[in-house]
C-alpha cells in the first residue's frame, strides 16, 4: 500500500474539537471570572445560616427558695426541608418513621367525634398524630427552619440518628430543655404547663412586638407558666453557623449573640403549707365522702397566696411533650373536672359566710348598731305581698336552729350564725326596716364579690351578685323580699368563688383593705437580682368604719371561741372564723333537707392576723363539722401548735 | 519489535496518565477529604480508582502488543456478546439511581463495552464496504448496527450512552465518506419524529431537559444538581478555593461528586487555571489519537481511532457542558477523570487499540 494522503475530514474533526473546547473554556471563564462574585455569594448562602438558639426557660421556687420546676435536657429530632434531597426523601422518611415510631402519613388515633375542639390548647400533640411527610410538607414554606418531628426522643434513638447522619440528610438532632414539675399534682393548678402555641393564637404570638416566637416554640398554656410567659421565656440568641448539605452545624462563624435566659419566679406559695393543706383537705373529703374541695390560704396584710389547693388535681408532668389520649380522656371525663382550678373557677352559693358582708353593711348603713337586738323565734312568716292580711298565704322562713335564738346582738348573731337575724337585717320584717337588695349588693361588690379578684392565674370566674333587673331579665319575675332573705344567708341566686370569699374575709381581718391576691412574689434574674420586687396591690379601701369592722371581727372570733365554729378553736392562738353550709339542688336526705357544701373562712391570730384561709368541701355537709377541722389542722401546722 | 516500539506514542500515554492522576486527586478531595472514608483505605473511592487505573493500563499494554487486525475477525462474536450482555442486564440488572447499568459480577457496565464494540463493528463494516457507503441503503444498514445497542441502552434507561453511540455512528460514517445529503435527510426525519420521541422519553429525562432550559425551576428538585454545580464552578475564580477547601464539595452541597460532577469539584477547588490544564490534557490526548487516525495503515484502523476520539471528545464536551450549564444533565462521565472502573478500563483498552494501530502503521517494518 502506498503512502496515504492526509485525510481532510480528520482536519475538520480537529477543528470541531477545538471549537467545542473553546466553547467550554469560554463558558467556564464566564462562570468563574465574570459571574464569580455572584456564585461565591450563593455558595456562602448555601453554607452559612442564621439560626436561633433557645433561651433556657426560667425556673420556679416557692417562697422559701425550694425548687418547684426545673429544666432537664431532652432530645428533639427535626428536619430541615431544604436539606432533604428529593431523590432520597422517601428513604429518609421511612427510616425516621421506624426509628421514631411515627406514622408516615397523618392519622387520627381516635374517633373524630371524641376529639376536643382544639387539641393544641391542651398540648395534645400526640392526639392527632401528624405524619412525618405532612410535617415536612408543612415546613416547606420556610425550608431552612428545622421542623421538629419529635420531642423527648430517647437517648439511644437520638444517638442512632446521629450515627446514621450520612444516610439521613437534612435530619438534625438537637437538645432542648424540658420542663420537670417536681411536685406534680401538688402544684399543677398554680404552675400549669407548657405546650405548642395553640393554633388560633399563633398569629398573636408571632406578631407580638419584639417577638422572637417561632411556630414550634413551647409556650405556657396555663398557670403561672401562662401568666408569666414573658418573664419566664427569656430571649433567643442568634448565631451564624456553617452547615453542611445535611444542615448539620460544622462550626459557628463570627460572634454569636447568646440567648438571655428567662427570669426565675419566686412564688408566694409555702410548699410545706401547701402539702399540709392538701393532706388535710384530702383526708376530710374522704371522711365526708366528698370528691372535690378547695383550700386557699393568704396573708391578709399583703394579698400573698400561701397555699392554693383544688382537688381533685392532675399531674402536669403528663402534658410534657404532649399528653396521651388515654390520659387526656381520663382527665376530661372525670366527673369532678381535675383540670379545673375550683378555687377561682368554681362558683358556689357562699352560705352563711356571706353573713359577714351583711353585718358590715348593716352596721355601716346604721340599720343596726352593736346594741341592736333582733329576736329570733325560730321561724318568721313573711306575708304574701298581694294579700298581706291573709296569714294562710304567708311564707315561713326558718332559722337553722328551730327552737330559735331569742334576742341577739350582731356579735352573737355572727357567732351563732342566726339566720333570722340576717333575714330581718337584710330584708326587713314587720316594722323593722332592712337594708334592701341594692344596698346589700352594693356592699357585696365592695367586698370584691361579683367580679374577678385579678389574681395572676388564668381562668378566674366572676361569680354572681344578683340585682332586681338581673332577675327580671333572667327569669321574667320581680324581685321579692324572700329573695333578699335568701341572699342574706348566702343562698338563692348569689354565687361566689372560694377565692372571692377568702379575699372578703382578708379585708375584714386587716381592717378594711381589699388586696389583689398574688401568687408570684418576686421575679429574679439568673444571678438572683430582683427584677420585679413584691408590691402589694390595693383593689380598694372599704368605706366602712373601723369600729364597725371590729364588730364583725368580734363576731367571727366569738364564732370560734364559743359559737358554731368551735371546732376551729386552737390553744395558743386566737382564731376568728365563720362557717357556712350552702344548700344546693341535689338529692334530699332522710329529713327532707337539701345537701350542702361545707364552707369555712378564718383568720388568725385574731388580734393581728397573719393568715386567712377558706376551706370549701363540695357536698361536704355542715361547714362547722367538715370544713372547720381542716382549717384547724392547717392553722395548727402554720403556727406550729399541737392539735388536740 | 524493537523498531516497532519507536512508534508507541509516549505523549499520548503521558497525557492519559496525567489525566488519571488529576482525576484520582480530585476524587480523593471530593470523597476522602470531605469525610466519606470507607471501612479501610482499600474501600475508598480513590484507592479503588487507582486499582482500576492500574488494571486498565495493564490491559492497554496487552492491547498494544496484540495486533488490532485480529479484531477484524473477532467483531462478530464481540458484537453478539455485547448485545447479549445488554439484554441480560435488562432482565436481571441491579438498579441504581433509577436505572439498570451494572451486571452483578464486579459491577461491570456492559454499556461501556458497547461503545468499543460498536466502534469496532462499524469500523469493520465501513472499511469493508469502502466507497459504497455513499449509497443510502448501505448507510441505513450501518445505522442498524449502532441502533440495536442504542435502543437496548436507552431502555435501561441511559439516554447519555445511547446518544454517544449515535454520535459515534455519525462521525464514523462521515469519516468513511457518507454523503452529507443522506445524513441531512436522516436528520430531517429525526427532527420530524421529535414530538414522538418526547412522548417516549422517560419522565426524568424530560425533567432534565426542562430544567436545562429553565434552571431556576424547582431549585431543590431535579435542578438541584445543575444549580449546585454551577455555583461550585462559579465560586472557583482564577485559582480556586484551594485543594480540599471547596465549600460546595466539602460540605456535600454537590452530589455524585466523584462521578458526574468531578469537574465541578475541580472547578471549585482549582479554579479556571485548573480547568484550562484539564482541557489542555484532554486536547493532547484527542489530537494524538487523531494523529494515529492519520497515520493508520488501513481504513479499519483509521476508523477505530476516529471512533475512540469521538467517544472521548463527545463525553468530555457533554460532561463539562453539563457541569457549567451548557447542556442538560445526561449522566455521562468525564473521560479518565470520573470515578468508575468500567468506563476507565474501556477507555484505556480503546487507547491500547489505538497504540496498536500506531505501532503497526508501517506494514513493511513487521515483515
Amino acid at each position: 500500500m502506498e503512502k496515504r494522503k492526509p485525510d481532510a475530514k480528520i482536519t475538520v474533526f480537529r477543528i470541531i474539537i477545538l471549537l467545542l473546547f473553546s466553547l467550554l473554556a469560554l463558558q467556564t471563564w464566564r462562570l468563574q471570572i465574570v459571574q464569580g462574585e455572584e456564585s461565591l455569594e450563593r455558595a456562602n448562602r448555601n453554607r452559612f445560616r442564621l439560626v436561633s438558639t433557645l433561651a433556657p426557660r426560667g425556673v420556679i421556687y416557692d417562697r422559701q427558695g425550694r425548687l418547684l420546676v426545673r429544666n432537664i435536657p431532652s432530645f428533639t429530632v427535626s428536619v430541615v426541608p431544604a436539606d432533604l434531597p428529593p431523590d432520597r426523601e422517601e428513604e429518609v422518611i421511612q427510616r425516621l418513621a421506624s426509628l421514631l415510631e411515627m406514622p408516615v402519613e397523618s392519622r387520627l388515633d381516635s374517633e373524630p367525634s371524641s376529639l376536643p375542639q382544639n387539641p393544641h390548647l391542651l398540648g395534645l400533640e400526640r392526639w392527632f398524630r401528624p405524619g412525618i411527610r405532612d410535617l415536612i410538607e408543612e415546613g416547606r414554606k420556610t425550608p431552612f427552619v428545622p421542623i421538629i418531628l419529635a420531642h423527648d426522643v430517647p437517648r439511644e434513638v437520638a444517638f442512632l440518628i446521629e450515627e446514621e447522619h450520612l444516610d439521613l440528610p437534612g435530619v438534625v438532632v438537637q437538645t432542648e430543655a424540658q420542663r420537670e414539675y417536681i411536685d406534680g399534682p401538688l402544684l399543677s393548678h398554680i404552675i400549669g404547663y407548657v405546650g405548642l402555641i395553640p393554633e388560633e393564637e399563633v398569629e398573636s404570638y408571632l406578631e407580638r412586638p419584639g417577638s422572637d416566637y417561632e411556630l414550634n416554640d413551647l409556650v405556657g398554656l396555663t398557670g403561672v407558666e401562662l401568666t408569666f410567659e414573658e418573664e419566664l421565656r427569656g430571649k433567643k440568641g442568634r448565631k451564624h453557623v456553617e452547615v453542611d448539605v445535611a444542615g448539620r452545624e460544622v462550626r459557628t462563624v463570627g460572634a454569636a449573640m447568646d440567648p438571655q435566659p428567662g427570669y426565675n419566679l419566686i412564688l408566694t406559695i409555702d410548699l410545706d403549707l401547701q402539702k399540709e393543706a392538701t393532706e388535710a383537705l384530702q383526708e376530710e373529703m374522704t371522711a365526708a365522702g366528698s370528691q372535690s374541695g378547695v383550700v386557699v390560704a393568704m396573708d391578709p396584710q399583703t394579698g400573698e397566696i400561701l397555699a392554693l389547693v383544688s382537688l381533685p388535681s392532675y399531674d402536669n408532668n403528663l402534658f410534657i411533650g404532649g399528653i396521651s389520649l388515654e390520659d387526656y380522656q381520663a382527665l376530661r371525663d372525670h366527673p369532678h373536672r381535675p383540670l379545673v382550678d375550683h378555687a377561682l373557677t368554681g362558683q358556689y352559693p357562699p352560705g352563711s359566710i356571706f353573713k359577714i358582708v351583711g353585718a358590715a353593711a348593716g352596721l355601716e348603713e346604721r340599720i343596726i348598731n352593736r346594741h341592736t337586738a333582733i329576736n329570733c323565734p325560730g321561724t318568721i312568716w313573711l306575708p304574701h305581698r298581694f294579700a298581706p292580711q291573709d296569714p294562710s298565704l304567708a311564707q315561713p322562713f326558718r332559722c337553722w336552729r328551730q327552737a330559735g335564738h331569742g334576742p341577739l346582738s350582731v356579735v352573737s348573731a355572727i357567732a351563732q350564725s342566726c339566720d333570722i337575724f340576717f333575714y330581718t337585717l337584710a330584708g326587713g320584717y314587720r316594722e323593722f326596716q332592712g337594708l334592701g337588695l341594692p344596698m346589700l349588693s352594693y356592699y357585696a361588690r365592695l367586698f370584691g364579690l361579683g367580679s374577678p379578684t385579678g389574681i395572676d392565674l388564668p381562668g378566674e370566674s366572676e361569680g354572681l351578685i344578683p340585682s332586681e333587673d338581673w332577675k327580671r331579665l333572667t327569669y321574667g319575675e320581680a324581685w321579692v323580699t324572700g329573695d333578699t332573705y335568701n341572699m342574706a344567708i348566702g343562698q338563692g341566686y348569689i354565687l361566689t368563688t372560694p377565692l372571692q370569699m377568702l379575699n372578703a374575709t382578708a379585708a375584714v381581718a386587716n381592717g378594711g383593705t381589699l388586696y389583689r391576691p398574688q401568687i408570684v412574689r418576686e421575679v429574679r434574674d439568673t444571678e438572683g437580682n430582683i427584677v420585679r420586687p413584691f408590691r402589694k396591690e390595693v383593689i380598694r379601701q372599704l368605706p366602712i368604719a373601723p369600729e364597725n369592722l371590729a364588730l364583725v371581727q368580734e363576731g367571727m372570733r366569738a364564732a370560734v371561741a364559743w359559737g358554731t365554729a368551735w371546732r376551729a378553736n386552737l390553744p395558743g392562738v386566737a382564731v376568728a372564723g365563720k362557717t357556712g353550709s350552702a344548700e344546693y339542688p341535689g338529692p334530699r336526705d332522710r329529713e327532707g333537707r337539701l345537701p350542702t357544701h361545707a364552707w369555712f373562712v378564718a383568720y388568725a391570730p385574731a388580734e393581728d392576723p397573719e393568715i386567712a384561709l377558706v376551706v370549701f368541701i363540695e357536698g361536704g355537709g355542715e361547714g362547722s363539722v367538715t370544713a372547720a377541722p381542716v382549717a384547724a389542722r392547717i392553722l395548727a401546722d402554720y403556727f406550729d401548735l399541737p392539735l388536740e | 519489535m524493537r523498531r516497532a516500539t519507536q512508534h508507541f506514542d509516549l505523549l499520548l500515554l503521558g497525557a492519559t496518565v496525567l489525566l488519571m492522576f488529576y482525576g484520582i486527586t480530585m476524587i480523593y478531595s471530593a470523597t476522602y477529604l470531605s469525610g466519606e472514608g470507607g471501612q479501610s483505605l482499600w474501600d475508598t473511592f480513590f484507592a479503588r480508582q487507582i486499582i482500576y487505573a492500574l488494571a486498565g493500563l495493564g490491559l492497554m499494554f496487552l492491547a498494544t502488543i496484540a495486533d488490532y487486525r485480529y479484531l477484524e475477525n473477532l467483531y462478530h462474536p464481540l458484537y453478539i456478546l455485547t448485545i447479549l450482555s445488554l439484554l441480560l442486564l435488562l432482565v436481571v440488572g441491579s438498579v441504581s439511581f433509577g436505572a439498570q447499568r451494572w451486571l452483578g459480577f464486579g459491577r461491570f457496565q456492559p454499556s461501556e463495552l458497547a461503545k468499543l464494540s460498536v466502534i469496532i463493528c462499524l469500523a469493520k463494516y465501513l472499511s469493508d464496504r469502502g466507497p459504497s457507503i455513499k449509497r443510502f441503503p448501505q448507510l441505513l444498514i450501518s445505522l442498524i448496527y449502532a441502533a440495536i445497542p442504542m435502543v437496548l441502552i436507552y431502555l435501561q434507561p441511559d439516554l447519555g450512552t445511547a446518544l454517544i453511540l449515535g454520535v459515534i455512528w455519525l462521525v464514523m460514517v462521515l469519516m468513511a465518506g457518507a454523503r452529507l445529503r443522506h445524513i441531512a435527510i436522516l436528520a430531517l426525519l429525526g427532527l420530524l419524529a421529535t414530538p414522538l420521541i418526547w412522548l417516549f422519553l422517560e419522565d426524568h429525562m424530560r425533567e432534565r431537559i426542562i430544567v436545562f432550559f429553565n434552571p431556576e425551576y424547582d431549585p431543590l428538585g431535579v435542578g438541584y444538581n445543575i444549580n449546585q454545580a454551577r455555583i461550585a464552578v462559579g465560586s472557583g475564580g482564577w485559582w480556586g478555593q484551594g485543594f480540599g477547601s471547596g465549600s460546595q464539595s466539602q460540605l456535600h452541597f454537590l452530589r455524585v461528586r466523584p462521578t458526574d460532577y468531578i469537574f465541578s469539584v475541580l472547578g471549585e477547588e482549582l479554579g479556571f487555571v485548573g480547568v484550562l490544564i484539564l482541557l489542555l490534557l484532554l486536547g493532547i490526548v484527542l489530537f494524538r489519537i487523531l494523529r494515529a487516525a492519520d497515520l493508520a495503515s488501513d481504513d479499519f484502523g483509521k476508523l477505530i481511532a476516529c471512533g475512540v476520539a469521538t467517544v472521548i471528545a463527545f463525553q468530555a464536551f457533554v460532561n463539562i457542558g453539563m457541569n457549567i450549564g451548557l447542556i442538560p444533565a445526561a449522566g455521562t462521565s468525564l473521560p479518565f477523570m470520573s470515578y468508575g472502573g468500567s468506563g476507565l478500563i474501556t477507555l484505556l483498552l480503546a487507547e491500547g487499540v489505538v497504540q496498536s494501530i500506531l505501532v503497526r502503521h508501517r506494514k513493511l517494518e513487521f515483515q
